[in-house]
């Protein structure tokens, strides 16, 4: 290699203590010897064969000595530099402000020039005991005096072969070191109880950065997915000071050696990959790239779910993956999170497929920002995305959301893809849709699947005061219409365009706010309270236009002109005719507050008549669970 | 409602079971012959109900109720009319649980 300490370099520094300008400095190459931590920098006695001085590097350079990159016995080039004198000692020290790593650890503190160059092996001299010098010593080196290679003083420690080897090696670049002392453990092999291994893993999936607050305070944190070459998986998390220092190091599809990280039993809840552990790596933690590895981004591996039966999947744990044209791209929102008020972007895009079903994707952060953007451009070409991993949640009947580690691409080359484009350069692009949320939301107007669904008792719902604290609680109940009061003001007067209420316009007619306009006619809407029963019990229920015309089976207006004929008797008799009628109700619970006191307002959020046939089977199942639960 | 003459929810296997005994049970109406309504049961078992049904025609389903004078009819007091469609699945499901661990329960 040929580099060397510079001959009286510490002369030279001495010489110039403060130099004016960079290029005032002439090549000075010391050895570092001594090194060791002082506080938050390091301090190390610069070498230059002859003569020694007490040194010290600018706190900035400490984390090129925690990689290794500046290492004790090593030789750096000194680039900017101060020299101090300590009044007190009549000493002179050096800080290093500046300095390029010219060579990694030799074997040895150069004194002279007589001695060996990088990359020779040595027998360190503890091992052999002799406290004379002697000739049997082999070895290109001539030596003179007794202290460079012997330290007749020592004792001499057993060591085992291992150590030797690893001594041997310790002083080598750190690549060929760790390639060859640290033999490379399969991923399947690690356990909480043995520290001391290296791996060589690709990272197959790579988070975001997220910042977190919990009791113990705040901090940051993300992980990756580590693949070896066996295929086996392990997640390892990175927090605070380590998570800052191995982001940028990690890169999607590259190979590291990895050692010094900590094992421990995985938390079923948050796992990802199939290990029965999951690793943490800290700031002490070695993470090396392997050079002669080439990068390789595995072909990311779809299981898509149509759209149309996306249902079943509504809060599941598992992860989807699915595949469809997109038909729109919304602009990007920033929502503000409730747990820590950061304030996130956010897209939504919907997506069909050759099941003639839509669904709207949320694409966050990252995807919402870059990808979104470029969506938002090819959106009048309908592009093919194809997602992996999302989140199913129930928000309008079904909803997909992206998370940390979802993948998103756009006009894949996959089979997939090509039928979408066909299918929809054919037919798709002019049939008409239907949202798959729509048959399953709570809101849907044929009752279908969601009247069998989180069933309860009428009573269940009323002695439960703290139902719908936080969000409102979804529930069917079969219940008899029991109390319609004629007298309570049944609706209101509405808009005719959108429904809003219109008061009583300047010089007659209805003044609408919202469509800034005035109408001579308005038509009404119900809104009423209607008290249900059933076997359980009996409550109280808010009913709006669609849902109440089903149960007094007329609409508002019409109620009004029975209402104002003769008596009004046509009108109580609508009401009793409604009264003691069964049906199917969804109903929401929230909680009210009024005058300081929380209230429970139990609204109707669909109506559907009973279907015997299918509630006798619906009875029927409850009643072999109960006899099953016995 | 009278409750003095309890009849018990039979279909056409469990009928031999309350010979008798006052019955009730639905049928599907196949015809008539010679004063006496052959139905077929919610079980696929041909019966005959005698006595006089209503004046107003039956319709597809009807109930009986009577007193089962063998395994295999019935003397028919009630005859109710249940419309063209029937969930006979139910109704089998019902029988037996009439006749099962919470018969108990319909009488």
């Amino acid at each position: 290699m040929g580099q060397w300490v510079s001959p009286d370099a510490i002369a030279a520094l001495l010489s110039n203590p403060k130099p004016d300008s960079l290029t005032d400095i002439p090549e000075i190459i010391v050895q570092i010897t001594k090194l060791e931590p002082k506080g938050k920098s390091y301090g190390f006695d610069a070498n230059d064969g002859k003569m020694k001085i007490k040194a010290i590097f600018n706190s900035r350079l400490s984390s090129e000595i925690i990689s290794g990159n500046i290492q004790n016995l090593g030789l750096i080039r000194i680039l900017d530099y101060t020299v101090n004198e300590i009044p007190s000692k009549s000493e002179n020290y050096l800080i290093i402000t500046k300095c390029e790593v010219v060579s990694p650890a030799l074997a040895m503190e150069i004194k002279d020039e007589k001695n060996e160059e990088l990359g020779e092996k040595k027998e360190e001299s503890g091992i052999i005991l002799k406290p004379k010098q002697e000739h049997e010593i082999k070895g290109e080196v001539k030596k003179e005096s007794s202290g460079i290679l012997l330290k007749p003083k020592q004792e001499m420690v057993a060591k085992s072969a291992a150590q030797i080897v690893n001594e041997q090696h310790r002083n080598m670049a750190p690549t060929a070191r760790m390639a060859m002392t640290r033999r490379v453990h399969p991923l399947v092999s690690l356990n909480p109880y043995q520290g001391n291994w290296t791996i060589k893993v690709r990272v197959t999936s790579k988070g975001n950065m997220r910042a977190y607050k919990n009791a113990r305070g705040e901090g940051c944190v993300f992980n990756v997915e580590l693949t070896d070459e066996d295929g086996t998986q392990i997640q390892a998390t990175m927090f605070n000071e380590a998570a800052r220092k191995f982001y940028d190091k990690f890169q999607l599809g590259k190979v590291y050696y990895i050692s010094k990280g900590t094992l421990r039993v995985a938390n079923k809840q948050f796992r990802t990959v199939q290990n029965d552990y999951e690793m943490t790596l800290n700031e002490n933690s070695e993470v090396e790239e392997a050079s002669n590895e080439a990068a390789f981004i595995p072909e990311t591996k779809f299981n898509f779910v149509p759209i149309d039966q996306l249902g079943p999947c509504v809060n599941s744990t598992e992860l989807v993956d699915v595949v469809g044209i997109v038909q729109s791209v919304s602009p990007t929102m920033s929502i503000r999170r409730k747990s820590n008020n950061e304030i996130v972007p956010k897209r939504d895009i919907t997506i069909a497929d050759e099941t003639r079903k839509t669904v709207v994707v949320s694409l966050w952060n990252d995807l919402a920002t870059d990808l979104g953007q470029e969506l938002l451009d090819l959106a009048d070409k309908s592009p093919v995305v194809a997602i992996k991993s999302l989140k199913v949640g129930d928000f309008q009947g079904v909803s997909l959301s992206t998370l940390g580690r979802s993948i998103v691409q756009i006009n894949p080359d996959i089979p997939e893809s090509k039928k979408l484009r066909c299918w929809y350069d054919s037919e798709g692009k002019e049939t008409s849709m239907a949202s798959v949320g729509s048959g399953l939301s709570p809101s849907t107007k044929s009752g279908g699947r969601s009247m069998y669904s989180d069933r309860v008792s009428i009573s269940h719902m009323t002695s439960n005061p703290s139902l719908g604290g936080d969000k409102p609680a979804f529930f069917s109940i079969r219940a008899y219409i029991s109390f319609i009061k004629p007298d309570q003001s049944m609706w209101y007067r509405a808009c005719k365009a959108c429904n809003k209420k219109v008061t009583e316009g300047v010089g007659g007619g209805y003044w609408c706010e919202g469509c800034q306009k005035n109408d001579a006619e308005c038509s009404l809407r119900y809104i009423m309270v209607v008290k249900v029963s059933d076997a359980s019990g009996e409550g109280w229920v808010s009913a709006f236009n669609e849902e109440a015309e089903k149960i007094i089976g007329c609409s508002a207006d019409e109620l009004d002109k029975l209402k104002s004929e003769e008596e009004g008797s046509s009108y109580q008799l609508k009401l009793k005719e409604a009264t003691w009628n069964p049906h199917l109700f969804r109903v929401s619970v929230a909680q009210n507050e009024y005058n300081n006191e929380k209230r429970q307002r139990i609204t109707v959020r669909a109506v559907a008549p009973v279907d015997f046939a299918a509630e006798s089977r619906f009875l029927l199942e409850d009643i072999s669970k109960m006899k099953g639960s016995q | 409602m009278d409750t003095s003459k309890p009849a018990i929810f039979v279909n056409g296997g469990l009928l031999p079971m309350h010979v008798q005994k006052r019955v009730r049970i639905v049928i599907q109406v196949l015809g008539s012959d010679r004063g006496a309504v052959i139905g077929k049961s919610t079980d696929d078992h041909q019966l005959t109900v005698k006595g006089t049904p209503p004046s107003v025609p039956l319709t597809n389903f009807v109930e009986v109720i009577g007193i089962a004078d063998s395994e295999k009819s019935i003397q028919a007091e009630i005859w109710t009319n249940f419309g063209d469609t029937f969930d006979t699945y139910s109704y089998n499901q019902l029988c037996q649980l009439a006749n099962g661990e919470y018969q108990l329960l319909f009488l």
